[in-house]
């Protein structure tokens, strides 16, 4: 093979990937904002003893981790206009179908988080006349939210990635103007590494932060 | 204020099919110690978790004060569960003190104890701080109260669980064995402490299985078997003149 590699390309389109990083962190920032908010709801939903509350939030978890997020992105952006009379663009589209599929993980993350801490935990705070809301709030979120940090992070690293769906409703996110830009330098090689590049530079830090938090929680408790 | 602070009536309670608590009754008076023993099962620890409501009771009435714990009844006399916000009023009245401790492992000894009084009392911190450092330096941990649960022994972990129950100013202590999950050369720390809130005049319930606590501190002794109450009165009798065979049976067994 002598196939000559030319990097040179990737430096002279560096506009094109730092645009479509923007969109991509766009996306990714939204979706995860929808995702976290709804997953704590849907969470606390799913714990309850209430089933008007619990049977909804169980369906909606089930529904979302069921099917293909390709689908659902599809779904949102033709047939939620259709069936709603809401058009929205297509960035906002994917960003809500993206959100709305976090959110059900995160659900379950969160879920599995409140329920791993001891029940002497619950009892104690019981004991001491605490409500609800300042039980969870003071006691078992602190100690969950230490254990839904690793997954947490897991899905925020799967969402950025999964951004790359966009392109199916024509985003311009960093894989679409990639592609853009294939089909214009017929150099895919060089330019899906650089890609590779950019996402794992926009998802390393945040790994790293949750490597320091979890060792930071270690040694104070 | 009648004498009698918590009244127990025809107290049943069921887990599934299995029977927990086959009706008790029973006062505990302002002051007292009642130390509850038998044999592991025989309901002791769900009885006291009745008390505070940590465990909902089937049948039967539990009342502190003179207000029934954990249920209210409608016009038509019958009884339906109550509030959050009454059921966690009439907790805070009363401490409790875990078998294994429970304390909170994400807060200092100091935090741990001035919890309750900040977020359900709502007592200023300052105030609550100086109160806790009282009652930490009372327990003996002085000079343990900045650090986390973690770095202490089993015996200073639950006499910091001991601090923090009396920081909400309880009118009755729960002990639920507080000492079983306790290295031996432990235990006697925790018992001390436990005698010295005896002698202030504290009421105290308490499940142990620590015999010579019983004899020495309780005015009452009560022995449970199945869900019933085997037979109650001085330690002077139940352990030199048992009258039940059931009582000098397991009297028998747990002091070899």
């Amino acid at each position: 093979m002598n196939y000559v590699w030319d990097f040179q390309i990737v430096w002279e389109y560096r506009q094109v990937f730092v645009r479509g990083a923007i969109i991509t962190a766009q996306l990714t920032f939204w979706a995860t904002l929808l995702g976290t908010v709804l997953g704590l709801v849907l969470g606390l939903m799913r714990r309850s003893t209430n089933a008007v509350l619990r049977y909804p939030a169980a369906l909606y978890i089930e529904a979302f981790r069921a099917t293909p997020v390709l689908v659902q992105l599809v779904w949102i952006y033709y047939s939620l206009p259709i069936l709603s009379g809401l058009q929205m663009g297509n960035v906002a589209s994917c960003a809500l179908g993206l959100g709305l599929h976090a959110a059900a993980y995160i659900a379950e993350i969160f879920r599995a988080g409140v329920n791993s801490i001891d029940k002497g935990q619950w009892d104690a705070s019981r004991a001491i006349g605490m409500r609800y809301t300042q039980m969870m709030r003071r006691i078992i979120l602190p100690q969950a939210i230490r254990r839904m940090i690793p997954p947490f992070i897991n899905e925020f690293a799967t969402l950025l990635k999964l951004t790359t769906l966009g392109s199916v409703l024509a985003v311009n996110e960093l894989l679409h103007e990639a592609t853009n830009l294939i089909n214009n330098t017929y150099r895919p090689l060089e330019i899906y590494t650089a890609v590779a590049v950019v996402f794992a530079i926009l998802i390393y830090p945040f790994i790293y932060a949750s490597q320091r938090l979890e060792q930071h929680w270690r040694i104070r408790s | 204020m009648s004498d009698v602070i918590l009244k127990m009536l025809d107290l049943h309670k069921h887990f599934g099919n299995h029977e927990v608590l086959k009706g008790i009754d029973l006062n505990v008076r302002r002051g007292e110690v009642l130390v509850i023993i038998g044999p592991s099962g025989s309901g002791k620890s769900t009885l006291l978790r009745c008390l505070n409501f940590l465990e909902e009771y089937d049948k039967g009435e539990v009342l502190f004060d003179g207000r029934l714990v954990g249920y209210r009844r409608t016009k038509r006399g019958k009884l339906v569960k109550d509030s959050a916000r009454n059921i966690a009023a009439v907790r805070k009245r009363m401490g409790m003190v875990f078998q294994s401790f429970n304390l909170f492992p994400h807060m200092t000894v100091l935090e741990n104890v001035v919890e309750g009084p900040i977020v359900v009392q709502r007592i200023g911190r300052k105030e609550a701080e100086r109160d806790a450092k009282v009652l930490l330096e009372r327990v003996g941990l002085g000079d343990k109260i900045h650090e986390y649960p973690s770095k202490l022994s089993g015996g200073q972990q639950q006499r910091a669980g001991i601090a923090r129950a009396l920081a909400l100013r309880p009118e009755v202590m729960l002990f639920d064995e507080p000492t079983s999950a306790l290295d031996p050369e432990l235990v006697g720390e925790v018992l001390e402490v436990m005698k010295s809130l005896a002698a202030d005049g504290m009421t105290m319930i308490v499940v142990t299985h620590e015999m010579g606590f019983a004899r020495d501190v309780a005015d009452r002794v009560m022995v449970m078997d199945s869900g019933l109450i085997v037979e109650i009165g001085p330690p002077a009798n139940i352990f030199s003149n048992p009258a039940q065979a059931r009582t000098a049976e397991f009297l028998r067994r747990v002091l070899h």
